[in-house]
């Protein structure tokens, strides 16, 4: 199995990284660190899963050399599950990365990361109705402390590619 | 499969964020206050020249420290006199190029591999590394940097730039090549071209800071000085005559963090060790190198045809040909070495501004290659026309001084 770590740039996909595989990837605190990919593994249930460490990107219509990077990565792991880390204080435009992924038949899981920072700025998310919407795993976390990675890990497991027309669906209900 | 356009999918998302999203009453934090002041030039700027002021101190007084304080003992009365009691047959060759000059009295002058080699590695450019990196780190995690790029912009856009380029221009202040690779957040081939170029040209790394500091602190600032004028006038001309644009700055100023000291004290031991794993095998092969060439006279050789260039064009003892050879490897060994030559203060002024802005140490050089050959030849053009121009420039200002 292979997960790749997507989203937009400084939102915490290295520290995940970091955490997930106990690799030491530089992590800084501004856009842009991350400027090649990096891969790393961990061992769920005995079983030994790929990481990739991918540059962040704002779509897959890359701007730069780094995002051209991310969306070839992507593109050259069509068999991986894609965790799209998105920061959970600015989650609209997280998620037009993450239906960008959808619609190319990725299987996804979704890191709300930065929950903290959402929770400080007085932002709530309705988690279980969004995971519903979608019909992917949704996971808040804080990578920075850890909360949330061991249920991150062990829901993007199980997750299946899911149709655009059924999320229209669901969202009218 | 379907596939939504533009707006479709902001649609979708608009429908679903509404149903699953509430924003509360926002409440102005102390982070956003600090933030506000810090990105406000009236307030910015004097923060931002406080902030870099204090990173210089800290990086020199912390260097100086343990340089001085504890290496240059450890080094001169210790290390060099054990080896030289030590080391078999003080007129062969192997003698000179581990040990060196066997008059020495300290690390600097004797110039051989286990002497200067190691001080040079060890004794300087490890505190300036660490002490650089520290702060470096700090500034990253804190958040501040995005901040600096949005205040530099303006500037920044006269040389073909935008603000995000401060990035690079800060890591390469610790070493090139990681700078070098930071070119790709930056969006047009223009911006990196520039980038590249002049960061690889005019910024000198944290190991000649180090070594600068240490053998030439009189006529460091005046060094740096004409590195920065370098770094403004040929970025400057670049943005003129390369084709191109330079797009608008376009980032997210990240929330202020307080820097965690688990990710400060892992991010310093990975760089200063991935630092030392590139530069020690060079610094000593540097060493060797430089120490074979001077044994078979070529360095002497080499000093005599290129001394009308030398002493003429740049106004520089001819025995700098030795130096400029070792900056192929490093520059911080070349540094060391142009500070046993006699001569006055403003030809070391230019000995060292050549030796920095004269062609990337190997490491850079290579990293260079890896992003693009077309980009290296053309840095590589553009190196040659700014070493002869600058370094005969500077000659003509000590000229016009009336000290050359």
């Amino acid at each position: 199995m292979k997960i790749l770590l997507m989203g937009h740039p400084n939102v915490g996909k290295s520290v995940l990284f970091n955490r997930l595989t106990g690799a030491n990837v530089i992590e800084s605190n501004y856009p842009g660190t991350t400027i090649d990919y990096t891969k790393g593994y961990m061992r769920v249930g005995g079983e030994e899963v790929e990481v990739i460490d991918v540059p962040g990107t704002f779509s897959l219509d890359p701007k730069d050399k780094a995002e051209e990077v991310a969306v070839k990565m992507l593109h050259e792991s069509r068999d991986a599950t894609v965790i799209c880390v998105i920061d959970a204080s600015k989650i609209e435009r997280g998620l037009y990365l993450v239906l960008e992924i959808v619609e190319e038949g990725y299987s996804v899981a979704i890191a709300l990361n930065m929950w903290d920072v959402a929770e400080d700025k007085n932002i709530k998310i309705d988690v279980v109705n969004l995971e519903r919407i979608l019909g992917v795993p949704v996971v808040s976390t804080t990578a920075i402390s850890g909360e949330g990675i061991k249920e991150l890990v062990s829901r993007s497991r199980g997750t299946a590619p899911v149709e655009v027309d059924d999320i229209f669906e669901r969202v009218e209900d | 499969m379907t596939k939504l356009d533009v707006d479709e999918r902001w649609d979708l998302i608009d429908k679903i964020s509404k149903k699953t999203v509430t924003f509360g009453e926002y409440k102005h934090t102390l982070k956003d206050a600090i933030g506000e002041l810090t990105v406000k030039p009236l307030t910015g700027i004097p923060i931002a020249i406080a902030v870099l002021y204090g990173f210089w101190s800290f990086f020199s007084s912390f260097a100086g420290f343990f340089t001085d304080g504890f290496f240059v003992k450890l080094f001169d009365e210790h290390w060099l006199l054990w080896l030289q009691e030590i080391f078999p047959g003080k007129e062969s060759w192997l003698y000179y190029i581990f040990v060196g000059d066997p008059s020495a009295t300290n690390c600097f002058e004797a110039f051989g591999v286990l002497t200067s080699g190691f001080f040079v590695a060890i004794g300087v450019v490890l505190p300036a590394i660490v002490a650089f990196y520290l702060i470096l780190t700090l500034l990253e995690d804190s958040g501040y940097l995005p901040r600096l790029a949005v205040l530099i912009d303006t500037i920044l856009h006269r040389i073909g730039l935008h603000g995000y380029a401060i990035v690079p221009t800060i890591l390469s202040l610790g070493c090139n090549v990681p700078a070098v690779a930071a070119t790709r957040v930056l969006e047009t081939r223009k911006e990196r071209f520039i980038m590249m170029t002049i960061l690889a040209i005019f910024i000198p790394c944290g190991a000649q800071l180090g070594i600068m500091k240490e053998v030439i602190p009189d006529t460091m600032g005046f060094v740096i000085f004409y590195l920065f004028m370098g770094y403004l006038i040929f970025g400057f001309i670049l943005n003129k005559i390369i084709p191109g644009k330079t797009p608008e700055m376009l980032i997210d100023v990240p929330p202020y963090q307080m820097p965690t000291a688990q990710n400060v004290g892992r991010k310093l031991w990975m760089r200063t060790s991935s630092f030392f794993k590139v530069a020690l095998p060079f610094v000593l092969l540097g060493c060797v190198i430089v120490n074979v060439l001077y044994l078979t006279g070529f360095i002497a050789w080499m000093g005599d045809i290129l001394s009308p260039l030398f002493i003429g064009w740049f106004g520089v003892p001819s025995e700098t040909a030795g130096p400029l050879i070792a900056a192929f490897l490093r520059k911080d060994l070349a540094v060391a070495q142009l500070s046993a030559i006699e001569m006055t203060r403003y030809q070391m002024i230019s000995a060292v501004v050549l030796v920095s802005i004269y062609f990337p140490c190997v490491a850079t050089f290579a990293m260079m290659l890896r992003e693009g050959w077309k980009e290296l030849l053309g840095s590589i053009a553009v190196l040659a026309m700014v070493v002869t121009l600058y370094g005969g420039l500077l000659h003509l200002i000590w000229i016009l001084l009336g000290v050359a």
